[in-house]
C-alpha cells in the first residue's frame, strides 16, 4: 500500500484545498494494529460536504469501536485531484491510511440524494472498481450502499452487491463481519452474498426474486444506540462545522410531501439526560464552538426545555453557541435570540394558502405565521421563508398567497418597528413526489409549467419592496423526480450520463441538462414516464420494501389530502401508520 | 499572556491560515486553556498569530499568542495533549503584553530540500508566479536577504510579514538554477526574526530575554 503514499503526498502540494485529502483530523481513531476486515465509507461529494454528514460519522464510529475491524473514509475528489490521480496512475485512496479502495473488505457508499448517483460511478471509476455487481471478480471488494436513497434503491441496485435499507448502525457492522468471515473461510462471492440475506434491512440485488420482501432496518433501542461522542474535527471548514447532537429520529408532523417524515418512523426519542451527556462529551472532545440540537422538528422534542436548561449554563460558560434548527413558527420564543449577531430567522410555511397547507398537512395556520411578529419585537429585521411550488392541486391563487404572506409580514413588522425595514427572502423549491410518502403517486408538473409558475411568482414578488426571490433549477428538479421514482432501467441512464461527462450534478454550475436528456433518450426511456402520475393499483419499484408506514396508510393520507383534511400531529394521538411494527414508537 | 512556539508539519501543513485560526480556538477550548475575550460588541478570543505560512510549506517556528493566566507549564502540557499530529508546541514563553508578531516579524529562514549550492542571485531577481489567476512578474531581489547552508541544504532568509516573499514562489527559479523540481512540501520555515535596534533578532531570543516588550 505504501507504493502510493509518497506519490500521493506529492500531489497534495499541487491541488486545490489539499486538506480535503490529507487526513490527520483530531479524533481520528488509531488505525494501527491487526485488522480482520475493514470498510471504507465513501461519500460521493466533496470533503467539506461529506464531513457534515452525521450518518457517516455514526457508522464510522460503530465500526471503529469494534475490535478487529477498522473503518476509513473517502470523499469524491474535486476534478483537479481526479485528474492528478489519473496522471500519476494512482487509484482512489482512503484518507486515513491511503489504502486503495479496491483493497478493502467492504466499500460502502452513502447515497443521500438522487443527484449524487453519477458521483458514485465517478468514485468507482477512480477506484478501479467495476460499476456493476455482475462484472466484479472474486478479488474485488463487496460494494454496498446505504443512506436516505435506499427508500428506492432500484435506480442504482445493479451497481451494488448489497444495499442496506434503512438505518445502518446494526446492519453495517454485521455485514462487514459476515463478509470478513466468508473471506476467511474462502467462500466464493455468491456464497458470501447469500450469507448476508438474513441481516435485517439487507437487500442483495443479485439474489432478489419476485415476491421477496425487505424489511427496513430500524434501531430499536435508540436511547442506547452508539453515538459518536468523539466525532472527527474537519481539517478544513465544512458546511456544518459544529458538534451535532441528534435528539430523536422520526417526525410527528406527518407533512405529506416529506420523505424523511415517513421514512424515519417510528419516532424514537433520546432522553434529555443522555443528550446532555453526549453534548458535553462532544464539546470536550472536539472544542467546537457551536452545538446544534438536531432533528426533523426540534421544537417537537418532548424534553427540549429540560435539555436547554441543562445545557445553557454549560455552553455559556464555555462560550459555545447553541443552535436549534428546524423550529416550528409557533414555538419561537424571543429568548432564542441569544446570539446577538443573528438577526435572521428561517421558517417554512411550504404553501401560500391555508387550503393548500391542509392538502399537504403542513399544520401552520395564518395565526401562527402572524406570531413571527414576536421575533420583530425581539429585534429581527430579516426573515427567510421556504415554499414549494407545484404541489398537488396548486393553483395561481396559492402562489398569490405567498405574496400575501410577505405583505402581511411587512405590515406586522411596521406595526412593531419602523426602523430599517424588513428583508424577506423567499426561497422556492419545486415539489418532487418521493417514494414512501402519501404523494408517491402524484405527478410532477411539467418543466414548462414550472417555469411559468416561477415567472408568475417572481412577477408577484417583484411588486413588494424588500422581498427577494430565489428558486431551484427546474431542470434538475425534473431529473431528481425522475430518478427518485426510478427502476432498474435507470442504472443504464446513470451509466450513460456518467460516460457523457455528468458528475457533481447537484452543483448548479456542473449540472448539464443536455447530457441527461441525451442519456435518457439513448437508453430508450423518457423522464416523463417517471414523473407522471401513478395509478393506485400500479406496482411501484419500491413496493418490496417494508418501510413501516403501510401502503394502505399512505393511500388513506392521499385521499384525505384531496379532501383537504389535515391529520393530527402524532403527539396528539397515534394515527396508526403501522411503523411501530418495526420498533416501538416512543411517543404513541 | 503566553506565546506558544509550535511546528506546522505533516498533514497539518495543509491547513490554511484561515482554517488554522478556527483550529486553534478549538484546540484551546478542548485543552481547557481559558482565553480572555475582547470587550467589543462582538467578543472574540484574544489569540494572535505570527505571519501566515503559505499552504503546504512546513515550519518548525510558528508562534501563537493566547491571553491567558494559566501557568505556562500546565498550559504547554494541556496544549500538546489536544493538538492533532503536526501542530505540536515545542516551547512556551511568558509575555507581559501582546508582542504583535504579525506586524513585527520582518524576516524568516526557509530550508529547501536540496543540497546546498550557492545561488546566482545577481542584482536583480525576476520571478514569475500566479496571483489570483494572473501571471505576475516581479523583481524580488530585495526580499531575498541572504543565502546560507543549513544541515547541508540550501537555506534562504526572506522578507516576511508586511513585505513578504512566499518561498513557494521561488520554486520555479530554484528548478531552473538547481536543476531539481521542488514542491511547497519540500520547504520548511525554521526561524523568524523581528527588528531590534535595526538588527534582525530571532523571535525566540527576543521572547526569552523579554526584550520583545521593551
Amino acid at each position: 500500500m505504501d507504493e502510493y503514499v509518497t506519490k500521493f503526498n506529492r500531489l497534495l502540494a499541487s491541488v486545490e484545498k489539499p486538506g480535503r485529502y490529507s487526513g490527520g483530523e483530531w479524533n481520528t481513531p488509531d488505525m494501527s494494529g491487526e485488522r480482520r476486515g475493514d470498510m471504507c465509507f465513501c461519500f460521493p461529494e466533496l470533503y467539506e460536504i461529506g464531513m457534515s454528514n452525521l450518518g457517516v460519522q455514526i457508522l464510522y464510529d460503530v465500526v471503529n469501536r469494534t475490535e478487529g475491524f477498522k473503518a476509513e473514509r473517502c470523499f469524491a475528489p474535486a476534478e483537479d485531484m481526479a485528474k492528478a490521480l489519473k496522471e500519476a496512475d494512482i487509484p482512489l485512496l482512503s484518507i486515513e491510511t491511503k489504502k486503495p479502495l479496491k483493497d478493502f473488505t467492504v466499500v460502502g457508499f452513502s447515497v443521500g440524494f438522487e443527484l449524487l448517483y453519477t458521483n458514485v460511478l465517478y468514485m468507482m471509476d477512480l477506484a478501479r472498481i467495476p460499476f456493476r455487481y455482475a462484472d466484479r471478480k472474486q478479488e474485488d471488494p463487496v460494494v454496498i450502499a446505504g443512506g436516505p436513497c435506499s427508500v428506492n434503491p432500484e435506480p442504482f441496485a445493479d451497481f451494488f452487491d448489497a444495499i442496506v435499507i434503512g438505518e445502518g448502525e446494526e446492519a453495517d457492522i454485521e455485514l462487514l463481519k459476515r463478509v470478513t468471515e466468508g473471506r476467511e473461510r474462502g467462500l466464493c462471492r455468491e456464497d458470501i452474498l447469500k450469507s448476508l440475506l438474513d441481516i435485517e434491512g439487507v437487500y442483495v440485488p443479485a439474489l432478489f426474486k419476485a415476491g421477496d420482501k425487505v424489511k427496513k432496518a430500524v434501531v430499536r433501542d435508540f436511547e442506547n444506540a452508539p453515538y459518536p461522542t468523539k466525532p472527527l474535527v474537519p481539517t478544513i471548514e465544512s458546511v456544518h462545522d459544529r458538534a451535532t447532537l441528534e435528539l430523536y429520529r422520526g417526525c410527528a408532523a406527518g407533512c405529506r410531501f416529506c420523505q424523511a417524515g415517513f421514512w424515519y418512523r417510528p419516532i424514537r426519542e433520546r432522553s434529555a439526560e443522555k443528550c446532555a451527556e453526549y453534548a458535553r462529551s462532544m464539546i470536550e472532545s472536539t472544542g467546537f464552538g457551536e452545538l446544534s440540537l438536531c432533528s426533523l422538528s426540534t421544537s417537537d422534542y418532548s424534553e427540549l426545555e429540560a435539555l436547554e436548561d441543562e445545557l445553557s449554563p454549560y455552553c455559556r460558560q464555555r462560550r459555545v453557541t447553541m443552535a436549534l434548527p428546524s423550529l416550528r413558527i409557533s414555538s419561537f420564543k424571543p429568548d432564542m435570540a441569544r446570539d446577538s449577531r443573528k438577526n435572521s430567522l428561517t421558517f417554512a410555511p411550504e404553501a401560500g394558502t391555508q387550503r393548500l397547507r391542509d392538502v399537504i398537512n403542513k399544520n401552520v395556520s395564518e395565526e401562527e405565521i402572524d406570531k413571527i411578529s414576536v421575533a420583530f419585537e425581539a429585534g429581527y429585521d430579516s426573515v427567510k421563508l421556504y415554499f414549494m411550488l407545484g404541489l398537488p392541486t396548486e393553483t395561481d391563487e396559492d402562489l398569490k398567497g405567498i405574496a400575501d404572506i410577505c405583505r402581511r409580514l411587512k405590515s406586522l413588522y411596521f406595526q412593531k418597528r419602523n426602523k430599517k425595514g424588513l428583508n424577506i427572502s423567499v426561497s422556492c423549491a419545486v415539489f418532487i413526489p418521493k417514494p414512501c410518502t402519501p404523494f408517491q403517486w402524484e405527478a410532477q408538473i411539467s418543466l414548462s409549467e414550472m417555469l411559468r409558475r416561477q415567472n408568475y411568482l417572481r412577477s408577484l414578488l417583484r411588486e413588494i419592496k424588500g422581498v427577494s426571490f430565489s428558486w431551484h433549477g427546474a431542470e434538475s428538479s425534473v431529473l431528481e423526480a425522475a430518478l427518485a421514482r426510478g427502476d432498474r432501467k435507470q442504472s443504464y441512464v446513470i451509466e450513460r450520463a456518467y460516460a457523457l461527462g455528468a458528475r457533481f450534478d447537484s452543483w448548479t454550475e456542473k449540472f448539464d441538462w443536455g447530457i441527461w436528456q441525451r442519456a435518457f433518450t439513448d437508453v430508450g426511456v423518457t423522464m416523463e414516464q417517471y414523473t407522471r402520475e401513478r395509478e393506485e393499483d400500479e406496482p411501484l419499484p419500491w413496493d418490496f420494501i417494508d418501510a413501516g408506514a403501510s401502503k394502505r396508510y399512505l393511500l388513506a393520507e392521499r385521499k384525505k389530502s384531496r379532501e383537504g383534511v389535515a391529520t393530527r400531529n402524532c403527539r396528539e394521538g397515534c394515527n396508526a401508520c403501522g411503523a411501530n411494527r418495526l420498533g416501538r414508537c416512543t411517543i404513541c | 499572556m503566553l506565546v506558544f512556539k509550535y511546528v506546522k508539519l505533516e498533514e497539518s501543513r495543509y491547513i490554511s491560515h484561515i482554517d488554522l485560526l478556527r483550529h486553534v480556538s478549538r484546540i484551546l477550548r478542548r485543552a481547557g486553556i481559558p482565553v480572555k475575550q475582547s470587550l467589543g460588541f462582538n467578543p472574540h478570543a484574544l489569540v494572535f498569530f505570527s505571519p501566515p505560512l503559505a499552504l503546504g510549506v512546513g515550519s518548525v517556528a510558528e508562534y501563537l499568542v493566547a491571553d491567558t493566566d494559566m501557568d505556562k507549564e500546565e498550559a504547554f502540557e494541556r496544549y500538546n495533549a489536544s493538538v492533532p499530529n503536526g501542530l505540536q508546541a515545542t516551547d512556551v514563553f511568558e509575555c507581559e503584553k501582546n508582542p504583535n508578531l504579525q506586524a513585527r516579524i520582518v524576516a524568516a529562514d526557509y530550508v529547501f530540500d536540496v543540497p546546498y549550492a550557492s545561488l546566482p542571485l545577481g542584482d536583480e531577481l525576476w520571478i514569475e508566479y500566479d496571483k489570483k489567476g494572473e501571471r505576475v512578474k516581479e523583481n524580488v531581489r530585495d526580499k531575498v536577504l541572504c543565502q546560507f547552508e543549513q544541515d547541508g541544504k540550501l537555506a534562504l532568509r526572506l522578507s516576511t510579514g508586511a513585505v513578504n516573499l512566499r518561498p513557494d514562489r521561488l520554486l520555479d527559479f530554484l528548478r531552473d538554477s538547481m536543476g531539481k523540481r521542488l514542491d511547497c512540501c519540500d520547504v520548511t520555515r525554521t526561524r523568524q526574526y523581528i527588528l531590534e535596534n535595526e538588527e534582525l533578532k530571532d523571535v525566540d531570543n527576543a521572547l526569552q530575554n523579554a526584550s520583545i516588550n521593551r
